[in-house]
């Protein structure tokens, strides 16, 4: 019995010992410091560094079909980053984000065959063009949020499928639809930049304005627009106390989401030389709202991931002879996780280098 | 000053505010009375919220029912609410700076009022840490501090003291009797805590069942023996 008693003890001893080393490990392991403030100056420098080095993977690696793939998934992640602007800053649901993307390639077709103006206007345009549209289509958020904004902004963009497959896009023929006569060959593709006529020089391209695209978002999420979206979304009422225009923040908001949507579309416009109504399917803006989930809506790196995802699985399916809609399944089994851990991918690798960041400058203070 | 004559709101069938007569002119007043009593519909009426049936309010020779919510925060008018609601993704100083932004003159003065505000509540260590990691203290400050900012007129404080412990109550009395005379501004300031209230405030308006039950210098309306019944629970 006494031994018994004293094993028991021993036991219990080192069970409690185990306990608290774990417990000293654990907190050594992740010391509860407040993150040190990541400046502006060092955000810039690893949005330029992380697209810039897997930019420069892709163009060195990868041809023809995956170049071209990866082409289109950063034009997706600039409307996965439109997307995560209107729900990150103001917990508003768009699903119609594709059909802005639409838009803007409609636009720029139109603008290209009507005038030929230089390739940075004609993408301009573009966001311009769905950048007004995006306003518009906003409205409705104005007076409802949620599902029910969720579900107008779905329609919204079924409407577009069926007007686009009605009108299609601009061809170079003659009237405001720019459509041909039945000939095919009539047909005017829209031209590149000279600089960027190959398509490892157009993906580059591409590269640089989704950077330009997300400076364009992060500045305003850091500024003064920024701060009234964060108000606004805490609360409508502290925020119209604090003498914010919601109406004209909420407008701008739709209305930078529709712009960087525009510049995709006139992007993808640019990269196939024209476009087809079939490429603007409905479902794409409910995918698009799943990546923008799936990669964290808070951090610009998340619509980045999220954006590279949505494009990155359906090509994969394709490239290993694969039913593209088994692509469904696994972005609605990868949103299960994304709603087990809202911060998404990009929200837990952002933790994680700024984990990294403070260990650094801890180290290096004297 | 705010002169406030037969405002009547109505929900449905029920009267919040019941013709409430009241003027409050000492720098600091108080706003008590039991759950229920129309204390926060009076502010939601002040500061736009809830359009009243029946009534004016002048804000010192303003019409203030014929204005905007936004118009009344351009005219000086500021207020904090019952629940604190700093967003805890933006610093101490950005929550107050989102203010600024929109009823300072410009940059300029937006930047000195953000500095003065954040000394004057006590933040000035903590102007940079996120609001997640504020406690309620200092997120109550935040609070005070963001209407501080862009020449407030009158300051309508929502039970500022609720949940603070009482060493902080005491920092924050002094800090609210500080108010009026830093910022050239009225301060209203409605809450539970009567002992606040009695510390603080030169007038009180007791109401109760949207009624005005008694209005005047503070000590005398508490002792008055139909606040203490109504209110206070005892005689």
């Amino acid at each position: 019995m006494t031994e018994i008693s004293e094993t028991k003890i021993i036991e219990t001893e080192i069970i409690k010992t185990e306990i608290t080393e774990t417990e000293v490990t654990r907190i050594t392991v992740f010391p509860p410091t407040v993150p040190a403030e990541i400046t502006p100056g060092i955000r810039a420098v690893a949005i330029v560094a992380v697209v810039g080095v897997v930019s420069g993977v892709i163009a060195a690696t990868c041809g023809g079909y995956w170049l071209s793939n990866f082409t289109q998934a950063y034009c997706m992640v600039m409307a996965v980053l439109g997307c995560a602007l209107l729900y990150g800053q103001l917990g508003l649901v768009s699903l119609c984000q594709w059909a802005l993307v639409g838009v803007g390639g409609w636009v720029s077709l139109r603008v290209y065959h009507y005038i030929h103006p230089p390739f940075f206007v004609t993408i301009l345009a573009g966001g311009v063009g769905a950048s007004m549209i995006g306003m518009i289509w906003g409205l409705p958020a104005l007076r409802m949020r949620g599902l029910y904004l969720a579900l107008v902004t779905l329609m919204l963009a079924a409407a577009f499928q069926t007007l686009v497959f009605v009108i299609s896009f601009p061809v170079g023929g003659p009237g405001f639809l720019g459509q041909v006569g039945a000939s095919g060959n009539d047909r005017i593709n829209m031209a590149r930049p000279i600089f960027a006529s190959s398509d490892t020089a157009y993906f580059l391209f591409v590269a640089v304005v989704t950077v330009l695209c997300i400076f364009l978002v992060e500045a305003h999420r850091r500024t003064k627009p920024g701060r009234a979206w964060a108000l606004i979304r805490k609360s409508e009422q502290m925020a119209v106390a604090s003498g914010v225009r919601i109406v004209f923040y909420k407008a701008w908001a739709f209305a930078l989401s529709g712009f960087v949507a525009g510049i995709a579309g006139a992007l993808l416009a640019g990269l196939f030389g024209q476009l087809d109504a079939s490429a603007f399917p409905t479902t794409n803006s409910i995918v698009i709202f799943i990546g923008t989930l799936l990669g964290g809506y808070d951090v610009w790196l998340g619509a980045f991931l999220g954006g590279l995802l949505t494009r990155f699985i359906p090509a994969l399916l394709i490239d290993l002879n694969v039913n593209t809609n088994v692509g469904f399944m696994i972005f609605g089994a990868a949103l299960l996780f994304a709603l087990r851990d809202p911060l998404g991918l990009g929200g837990q690798l952002t933790i994680l280098a700024e984990r990294l960041y403070d260990k650094f400058q801890a180290q290096r203070a004297p | 000053m705010i002169k406030i004559d037969a405002l009547t709101v109505q929900f449905g069938g029920i009267t919040p505010l019941d013709a409430l007569d009241a003027e409050f002119v000492a720098p600091i007043c108080g706003l008590i009375g039991p759950n229920g009593a129309g204390k926060t519909t009076l502010v939601n009426v002040l500061s736009g919220f809830v359009t009243p049936v029946a009534g004016t309010i002048l804000l010192n020779d303003t019409l203030l029912l014929a204005l905007s919510p936004r118009h009344r925060v351009g005219i000086g008018l500021r207020r904090t609410f019952q629940q604190e609601l700093v967003v805890d993704e933006l610093t101490a100083m950005e929550n107050i700076q989102a203010i600024a932004d929109h009823v300072s003159a410009d940059r300029t003065s937006a930047r000195r009022e953000v500095d003065a505000a954040v000394n004057f509540v006590g933040l000035s260590e903590r102007r940079n840490t996120r609001g997640r990691q504020l406690n309620l203290f200092e997120r109550r400050m935040v609070e005070i501090a963001k209407t501080l900012i862009g020449r407030p007129k009158v300051i309508l404080m929502d039970e500022p003291g609720a949940g603070l412990n009482e060493s902080e109550t005491e920092r924050l009395r002094r800090l609210l009797v500080e108010i009026p005379r830093a910022f050239a501004c009225q301060l209203v300031l409605i809450d539970h805590d009567a002992d606040l209230i009695a510390s603080v405030c030169a007038e009180t308006l007791v109401l109760d069942f949207g009624k005005r039950l008694a209005m005047g210098q503070t000590r005398a309306v508490l002792d008055d023996p139909v606040v203490r019944r109504a209110y206070l629970g005892r005689e």
